[in-house]
């Protein structure tokens, strides 16, 4: 394994932003190789965990090092500066890294960062990036693949991922990694993680162990896996979206990844002041909670839940 | 004036975040009227439209009986942002000016837009006013895309402001108010003066006569009082210099904002403040006016520092 410096940014006072990335050789050149990227954001403590989880795995769990196959490349943080502060976004300017590609070279701090980092991640067959949804929601770890003409909806079956969500394309997603990568060659695929600031084991597991079936799947490493699900593929047209009518206290009572039946509860709002239930959320559909409102406190009208429709 | 609310949410505890239009139109209606829609406020840091509204209202209370067509402003798009010092939508840190055009399944942010972009819609003309941000100071100027100029150009060039700047078409800004309602039918401008957090009175002033001298002349308002009309400089007949900080530091000025320089005049420093050295002095790439000049000192390598409205590259 080598240690690379992808970029290095200095400070007024704080220490320089230093971003490495772990290169692991693989024995046959001619194998497929991967790129992976965790952290662009503070606040994604998952995407995190889980890359600096799979630097340790491929330095100590694979028996033999030959068993690395394809190049792999892992770069587990590209913004300590906000996750060391549990901001989201650049500190300094609140811009989002994630919105600044392919970069810019000559252009602002973050152009600047994303135009280092896109370098550094030429060339690779498969890229691989660990995101958190935007908004204030949490879900269940899934595939987001855009509609863009370049992607790869059979590989990304390969990771396993209960969805594949292959999400129609908005403008602001034009300047985002996933797809200039795949613009530039590089089957793209972001994992959604879910948002949570404490790690869950069993869920952080399972983003692990779907990389890890992805790299045996695409012979990029010799590691035998135990496959996941028969990915189901998944459009805007799919999801029901379901908004409370009360702002004030947000309770979920179903889990985000239950399957649940048309007009069961799945929620409440309690008056904040007089401890009253205002609201109960009833899913208009049979499916899946892909998503979940995670604050206590929600507002009229907002997202409250997304379910996949089923049925 | 009629004050109407174009969406509202109610939030957690006992508060309701309303989003509110203020409406001055003719005692009488006529057929053909003409509607123009002036928004600020889109960036809870940006405050130098809702000072240029509040004139603006002012002059409409004060000359009730020129008025000859319909003006909807809408001072606060985020309002919550606004008296939260948060340029973003509060609590989800979303940049409205990238959510449009949203929708009302859309997460709240994107409710939000789509409400204002439903009102709005159907105004002949309507005016974004934005102050830069924190970092930047902005002499007022015009921003048009370039795919939109040929019916927002001659509008732009009665608004009274300093610069015209016509950018070609990015597919991210297609996410934004101007680009939206243009696509709408509506002519949009999106005017950027002053700095974040900050009232820049005399631009608010100048800012003022230019709209009042736009709707003079669209006939939505009728008065023999006459507003100052300046020559822009326009994009079209030169090139924009960036000057990007090549270090970390303190940004120090060493000229005044919106002059006239000169091919290598001193901009300013980037200083050490513990070590009391200069990192770099940074230098004019070009002659021209300054348009932009950063009021926020620190900065990190790349961080804008200024940009120079001069000749084109070749000559110079």
């Amino acid at each position: 394994m080598k240690t690379i410096e992808i970029l290095r940014i200095d400070s007024l006072n704080r220490s320089p932003l230093i971003v490495e990335g772990y290169l692991f050789e693989g024995s046959d050149p001619t194998a497929p190789s991967v790129a992976i990227v965790g952290a662009m954001e503070g606040e994604t403590i998952l995407p995190l965990y889980t890359a600096s989880k799979l630097v340790d795995f491929l330095r100590h769990s694979l028996d033999d090092e030959s068993k690395i196959v394809g190049n792999i490349l892992v770069i587990p943080s590209v913004n300590h500066y906000a996750l060391n502060i549990n901001q989201r976004f650049w500190p300094l300017d609140k811009t989002d890294i994630n919105t600044m590609f392919p970069g810019y070279g000559e252009g602002e701090t973050t152009q600047r960062i994303a135009k280092k980092l896109f370098n550094a991640l030429q060339g690779y067959t498969h890229g691989i990036i660990l995101e958190t949804r935007e908004g204030i929601s949490t879900c269940i770890p899934y595939i987001k693949l855009f509609e863009s003409g370049y992607e790869d909806i059979e590989s990304a079956k390969t990771f396993g991922y209960r969805l594949i969500h292959h999400k129609s394309l908005k403008p602001t997603d034009t300047v985002s990694l996933q797809y200039n990568w795949q613009l530039w060659g590089t089957k793209a695929y972001s994992i959604i993680c879910p948002s949570d600031t404490n790690i869950d084991l069993h869920t952080s597991n399972e983003v692990f162990e779907r990389i890890i079936n992805f790299l045996s799947k695409n012979e990029i490493i010799e590691y035998k896996t135990i496959s996941g699900y028969h990915s189901t593929i998944i459009k805007n047209s799919d999801i029901e979206v379901i908004q409370t009518v009360k702002s004030g206290i947000f309770i979920p009572t179903k889990k985000v990844g239950s399957t649940i039946k048309k007009d069961e509860m799945i929620g409440k709002i309690i008056h904040s002041l007089e401890g009253k239930v205002t609201h109960r959320i009833f899913s208009p559909c049979d499916g899946l909670i892909a998503c979940v409102y995670k604050n206590g406190l929600i507002f009229e009208n907002a997202v409250a839940f997304r379910v996949i429709k089923s049925g | 004036m009629q004050i109407t609310e174009i969406f509202s949410s109610q939030l957690p505890v006992g508060e309701k975040l309303t989003i509110k239009k203020g409406r001055f139109e003719p005692k009488e209606r006529k057929p053909d009227i003409k509607r123009i829609s002036i928004v600020s406020g889109t960036h809870g840091d940006e405050l130098e439209g809702q000072y240029v509204i509040y004139l603006l209202s002012s002059w409409l209370r004060e000359n009730t009986d020129a008025i000859n067509g319909i003006i909807d402003l809408y001072p606060a798009v985020n309002a919550l942002g606004i008296d939260t010092i948060t340029r973003g939508f509060p609590i989800y840190e979303v940049d409205l000016n990238r959510a449009f055009p949203g929708s009302k399944h859309d997460y709240l942010p994107g409710q939000l837009v789509h409400a204002l972009a439903e009102d709005v819609k159907g105004s002949d003309i309507a005016i974004d006013i934005h102050s830069s941000n924190i970092f930047l100071k902005e002499i007022p100027q015009i921003r048009i895309n370039k795919e939109f100029s040929p019916s927002t150009l001659p509008l732009a060039k009665k608004l009274n402001c300093d610069f015209i700047w016509i950018h070609d078409a990015v597919t991210v800004l297609e996410a934004t108010f101007s680009h939206t309602m243009n696509e709408m039918g509506t002519k949009t401008l999106v005017v950027e003066m002053g700095v974040g957090m900050t009232l820049t009175q005399v631009y608010g002033k100048q800012l003022l006569s230019g709209i009042l001298n736009l709707m003079k002349s669209e006939g939505i308002i009728s008065t023999d009082e006459e507003f100052e009309q300046r020559e822009p400089f326009s994009s079209e007949v030169g090139d924009v210099f960036y000057i990007n900080s090549p270090s970390a530091g303190l940004f120090v000025q060493s000229i005044t904002h919106c002059a006239i320089i000169k091919k290598g005049d001193v901009i300013g420093t980037i200083v050490d403040p513990l070590s009391g050295k200069i990192h770099d002095t940074l230098y004019a790439p070009s002659g021209g006016i300054l348009f932009t000049l950063r009021e926020f000192p620190v900065v990190y390598e790349g961080s804008l520092i200024a940009r120079i409205f001069g000749e084109s590259h070749e000559n110079n």
